[in-house]
């Protein structure tokens, strides 16, 4: 396979895996918006934490409120880490990769991108948000979906694998980063006393309550998540999972020897914690580690497989 | 409420469908009475149907514009255009006969050129073409075929003959189009393509990959074929993803290929290196190779050439085909179907007018304002003049034009275009159309069921680019069986 299709459907994977992972976290985050009595140190603002894009958006808009915050997240053109520019940088590298898949791979991608174009304005209405969001979040499974059912397992297929996992090992630790707020010891009663909700909704957020239940079977803590999401062997969004996913890739992949060895580092690192005394500022400092990590893993995959900088367009 | 052909008035050029202003020809029977029993509100459903299927399948040609590149969805007419098979199959066999006498001439320029010896062909045409490449001589493809895929234009003239208007033998596109046309017809219409002999056309590509196999190096079992694309901001981008797609091949762009010292053409995989057999090039001839032609070119591959004349890979189609793809040499097409194959030819050429004969330029001269005027070198229909429908501006400009540089210009009769019905603000109305079929050439030959008919959308318009407005019509060939 050529290394300039190799680096597209690397990114083309990032970008579907960033999409229906910020549908599922904007859905979710209202849903918990709702529950929630006002004045809590849990606000709407913490999305632009989890997305580390808080700089950006007061660089177009001063109030951090719900709608601002929305558009932002979800349909702001500006913002190249936005959903719609997802979707776009998604697309972008589908169009350019169509002889590597199924047609309606490229269908589905396309549609989502059409259908985000058209409905952004919706989007200021709750109503019209979730609509939107639940349809991101389906197309994207969709689209998992028929390449599971109709590509072949080769190298085209891994480096769409590979890139889904890096992604969602990212997303997981961000999204655990708000475990830093739930777990600070001035936090207030207030929010002490929604706890409990707030847990239950970082597991949702990335599909996990369900098999967090079947699996742990006891009342959630926070420790007990911690452990789940980030050391789970069997879950496909926590983060030892992924990292293992990867490693499988590598595999198969030509002139991958020694890339697993940082993320076997990573591994050790993490199987070793303890997640059931943790302070939120080594939590943070723990999730910093595994997003720089994956940041070293990210560039050998690129100096590896895709074309030298000079000789590619540059990739977000 | 008026029925669907009651204000459907034909011109006085061959109108497609119908006989006159209330009967259709035999063959469009079935989709005349088709049509009118849907009724106009029905039929424009079906064009928002169409219209949402382009969308969401991503057929789109980009356009150059001040703002950037646009991409934008495919023009399409839902109304079909039909083509006897009895009919078509001549057309079909004189297009092969074209493509093979063009290719004879091709090979004779860069080799003996015994056609300018026996003085049947003046040598100032090759002399004078921009396409003739001199690197390119004392050279001989696969089977002496130059031009292994062209795009020939078709009109029918008021009488109902088929004409060939221009062969383009440099990068001709539109076949995905073709193709992309019958998958949308057959979401609009699917009832009456069943009930109808129509021949398919999406077996395209398995002729084309067939061809390129054909032409692979000697000695090459299984070659490994590569579409080389100038980029996603090419107009036809869309096209050359498609056809690698349909085909299995690698789509390429000029830096993910290296020719070596042992003047072999690799490729960039995550493997390393891969060698490339054939290569369909989807880019011009000057910008194929910067060591040979322009030396700014980023869009091919240094060494290209070098690898090509060792036989180490095959280009398709080959450098300096365009040396054929001129509207002079055009107009002795004719003359080299007798002299190559000794054959009659089977498709007319339009009477053509060479500026570069003084009695010729004198006649065309006195006539611009009936002409069609072109430049022997440009194709999109740019840089011409139609004649009737010229300001007396434009006429005076061509009139210094044509005189200052005559090799540079042909005149033609101003053909009246035939129509076809077209779905015009929820009505019928006739459309000027031509068609484009698609012919391959390596060991074996192929035309395809037709082609891409494109249509003027605007009322009287002559003009069928997509780069100028036009539109397109999928094309059934209909075998009746009469």
């Amino acid at each position: 396979m050529l290394s300039r299709s190799a680096e597209r459907l690397y990114w083309l994977g990032r970008y579907l895996e960033r999409s229906e992972n910020t549908a599922r976290l904007l859905s979710v985050y209202m849903n918990l918006m709702f529950d929630l009595p006002m004045g809590l140190e849990i606000s709407w603002r913490n999305l632009l934490t989890i997305s580390g894009s808080e700089k950006l958006f007061f660089k177009s808009y001063d109030k951090p409120d719900e709608q601002h915050i929305m558009r932002f997240l979800l349909a702001d053109t500006e913002n190249p880490g936005s959903l719609f520019s997802s979707l776009n940088f998604a697309r972008e590298n589908i169009r350019t990769s169509r002889e590597l898949m199924p047609d309606e791979a490229w269908q589905q991608v396309n549609e989502m991108y059409l259908l985000i174009k058209t409905k952004a304005d919706s989007t200021s209405q709750r109503r019209g948000r979730i609509l939107l969001l639940t349809e991101i979040m389906r197309g994207c499974q969709r689209f998992t979906g028929f390449l599971s059912g109709a590509m072949s397992q080769d190298d085209a297929f891994r480096f769409i694998k590979l890139g889904r996992n890096m992604e969602r090992a990212d997303m997981t630790t961000r999204i655990l980063d708000i475990g830093s707020v739930l777990l600070a010891e001035d936090r207030s009663d207030k929010l002490r006393q929604y706890e409990n909700t707030l847990w239950i909704n970082v597991l949702k957020s990335l599909s996990a309550l369900l098999m967090y239940r079947k699996h742990r079977r006891h009342r959630i803590s926070s420790g007990d998540v911690l452990d789940y999401l980030i050391k789970d062997a069997n879950f496909p969004r926590s983060v030892i999972h992924c990292i293992s996913e990867v490693e499988a890739c590598f595999k198969f992949l030509p002139g991958s020897d020694g890339l697993s060895d940082n993320l076997k580092e990573l591994s050790t690192l993490l199987l070793a914690k303890d997640f059931y005394q943790m302070t939120p500022v080594r939590l943070h400092d723990l999730l910093d580690t595994i997003q720089i990590k994956l940041g070293v893993t990210n560039n050998q995959i690129a100096a590896s497989w895709f074309l030298a900088p000079q000789q590619s367009m540059s990739q977000i | 409420m008026a029925t669907l052909w009651e204000n459907y008035k034909i011109t006085n050029a061959y109108d497609e469908m119908r006989y006159s202003d209330t009967q259709a020809r035999p063959a469009s029977q079935r989709l005349s009475t088709h049509l009118e029993h849907l009724g106009n509100a029905a039929l424009d459903l079906r064009k928002s149907a169409a219209e949402l299927a382009i969308m969401e399948m991503g057929v789109t040609f980009t356009v150059y514009s001040e703002e950037g590149n646009i991409d934008r969805a495919w023009p399409f007419d839902i109304i079909p255009r039909i083509i006897e098979y009895k009919e078509w199959v001549n057309v079909e066999i004189g297009l092969k006969q074209r493509l093979k006498a063009l290719n004879c001439f091709i090979n004779d320029v860069y080799n003996g050129q015994e056609i300018i010896k026996d003085g049947l062909v003046p040598a100032y045409i090759i002399e004078s073409s921009t396409n003739f490449l001199a690197e390119c001589k004392g050279f001989s493809p696969r089977h002496g075929v130059w031009a292994n895929i062209c795009g020939s234009d078709l009109v029918r003239d008021k009488d109902g003959q088929f004409y060939v208007l221009e062969d383009n033998l440099r990068v001709p596109s539109g076949v995905s189009y073709m193709i992309e046309n019958r998958v949308i017809t057959k979401k609009v219409f699917p009832e009456l393509l069943q009930d109808l002999d129509v021949l398919p056309v999406d077996d395209y590509p398995a002729h084309l990959f067939e061809m390129l196999v054909s032409v692979a190096p000697e000695h090459v079992d299984n070659p490994r074929i590569a579409v080389l694309t100038p980029g996603i901001y090419n107009s036809a981008y869309f096209e050359h993803a498609f056809l690698a797609q349909q085909i299995g091949a690698e789509l390429v762009e000029g830096d993910d290929l290296v020719v070596r010292d042992d003047d072999c053409v690799y490729m960039r995989t995550i493997k390393g290196m891969e060698r490339v057999d054939v290569i369909y090039r989807r880019i011009d001839d000057k910008f194929l190779d910067p060591e040979v032609f322009r030396k700014d070119s980023v869009l091919g591959a240094k060494g290209l050439i070098r690898a090509w004349q060792a036989g180490n890979v095959s280009l398709v189609n080959a450098p300096g085909s365009g040396v054929a793809d001129d509207k002079v040499v055009y107009a002795y097409v004719p003359e080299m179907i007798r002299y190559y194959l000794n054959e009659e030819p089977l498709l007319p050429n339009v009477p053509t007018y060479l500026c570069s004969d003084a009695e010729h330029l004198d006649y065309v001269l006195r006539h611009l304002p009936e002409l069609v005027v072109k430049p022997a070198n440009e194709s999109g229909g740019y840089g011409m003049l139609v004649g009737p429908h010229a300001t007396s501006d434009e006429i005076d400009l061509f009139r210094t034009l044509v005189k200052s540089n005559p090799r540079n210009y042909i005149a033609q009769p101003t053909l009246a275009l035939s129509t076809c019905p077209t779905l015009c603000d929820n009505q019928l109305e006739p459309r000027h159309i031509d068609l484009r079929p698609f012919i391959l050439q390596g060991g074996n030959s192929y035309v395809t069921a037709g082609g891409l008919t494109r249509v003027a959308m605007k009322k009287g318009s002559l003009v069928v680019n997509s780069s100028q407005g036009g539109g397109s019509k999928d094309t059934w060939v209909i075998n009746t069986g009469l």
